[in-house]
């Protein structure tokens, strides 16, 4: 069992990070799908400010030596096909892994549905029916890449023993550099952009917080922040929601409460606060969708969970906390979930 | 703004999951005229930000966004 002050932080950081996901209705499927479905760039607009603002404190934490930074192995073969299928379920169930986890709170049963295909299609595949494909994926041609194998220099931010190629390590420059060059860029293209898509916002400060949907800006910076102390009260990673809900299960299956881990306690806590703001809101509401809808979203979910183990994180692994570190398995990742997302989504919405 | 303006259609999409509501209510307005009037209940959050910004983006007019019950919302939405 995980100490009780671990259980606590995950608890306490997942309920803010519940809170700020579903009052900016922070969903990467809703970014990334968006952008080709219906020009909408308000909530991509969103996942950068985020993922800059993590970059620059991940760095920031590290030099200071407070945290360590802890890239994933850059298992290709398994990045390229898990991404992929991640970002086809994810379309599938109408919502990533923090969007559907924060539409649990909201009382959104088809959610709740794909939720459980999730953890069903993790368990199968981490220890399960499927463990060979991950086992082909992570081994042979597929088998990881890590510095030593480059003969580069991991960098003195990279937590020791981690083998893990970054931007920065597989270049052979200083991490600052690039976190410089690709915030300056971002920024820019954000600023440049501003306009014209912000929420109407009038009310009071209570309304504004409580009753309105978050502008886009506030939303970003709120989860680069939260990003930021999850890493400072996990020590070993940032933000991470599939392997949570995987740890779930596994603990109601074997009866062994050591499957529980910090994430657990985070998603858990991402539901209460994603309840608790709906509530306060006027937003929280038990509905469903037709059984079709169910079907599919069951069907995407458990192709998330797939995807989300082979690929060895979901969006919120990868996209928001690993590719703040540089990493390149994140980076590849990233990429294959949104290619995964577009596909599906101009063949399910597009066509015809 | 008259609150009593009398809409061409109604489409109800509540209970849709996402990106329904909005592709639905995209699909509703082209096969509208210019002029008529579109009202849209919706129960899903972010559709119910997410249509008036790319309506008005693609230079329809809001007329309405209103809350009318526990996440429900009513909308109007006069076609270009």
């Amino acid at each position: 069992m995980i100490d009780t002050s671990l259980m606590l932080s995950g608890l306490v950081v997942g309920i803010i990070f519940g809170f700020v996901l579903q009052r900016g209705r922070f969903c990467m499927n809703s970014a990334f799908r968006d952008i080709i479905l219906m020009k909408e760039y308000t909530l991509l607009k969103a996942v950068a400010l985020a993922i800059v603002v993590q970059m620059i404190g991940f760095h920031l934490m590290a030099t200071m030596g407070y945290i360590q930074l802890n890239p994933k192995p850059f298992y290709w073969g398994a990045m390229i096909f898990g991404g992929l299928i991640f970002g086809i379920g994810m379309v599938l169930a109408a919502g990533c892994a923090s969007g559907t986890t924060y539409r649990v709170g909201e009382g959104m049963m088809g959610s709740f549905v794909a939720l459980i295909g999730l953890m069903v299609g993790g368990v199968i595949t981490s220890g399960g029916a499927l463990k060979w494909l991950d086992s082909d994926l992570k081994s042979g041609t597929f088998n990881v890449i890590t510095t030593g194998d480059l003969g580069v220099n991991p960098g003195s931010l990279i937590r020791e023993g981690n083998t893990s190629l970054t931007l920065a390590n597989v270049l052979g420059l200083d991490p600052w550099i690039l976190v410089a060059i690709i915030a300056i860029i971002i920024l820019a293209v954000l600023i440049w952009k501003r306009g014209g898509e912000e929420t109407k916002m009038e009310g009071t400060m209570y309304e504004k917080v409580f009753k309105i949907g978050w502008n886009w800006w506030v939303t970003g910076i709120a989860v680069g922040v939260v990003g930021m102390i999850a890493f400072l009260a996990f020590k070993t990673y940032a933000l991470g929601i599939s392997g949570g809900w995987f740890g779930f299960l596994n603990a109601l299956i074997t009866g062994d409460p050591d499957k529980l881990n910090w994430f657990t306690f985070l998603v858990i806590g991402v539901v209460m606060g994603a309840a608790t703001s709906a509530v306060i809101a006027g937003e929280f509401k038990l509905r469903a969708p037709d059984a079709r809808t169910l079907l599919k979203q069951f069907i995407g979910g458990l192709i998330m969970g797939i995807g989300a183990v082979i690929g060895t994180a979901c969006n919120i692994g990868h996209i928001l906390s690993g590719i703040p570190q540089l990493a390149l398995s994140s980076i590849l990742g990233g990429i294959f979930i949104v290619l995964g997302c577009w596909i599906t989504a101009y063949i399910m919405f597009m066509r015809g | 703004m008259n609150s009593d303006v009398k809409a061409t259609e109604v489409l109800d999409v509540r209970g849709e999951v996402c990106p329904y509501p909005d592709v639905k209510t995209q699909k509703k307005v082209k096969n509208m005229k210019s002029g008529e009037i579109l009202e849209v209940l919706v129960d899903y959050p972010l559709s119910a930000e997410r249509i008036p910004r790319s309506m008005e983006k693609a230079g329809h007019e809001i007329l309405k966004v209103e809350k009318t019950g526990t996440s429900e919302w009513r909308m109007l939405i006069k076609i270009k």
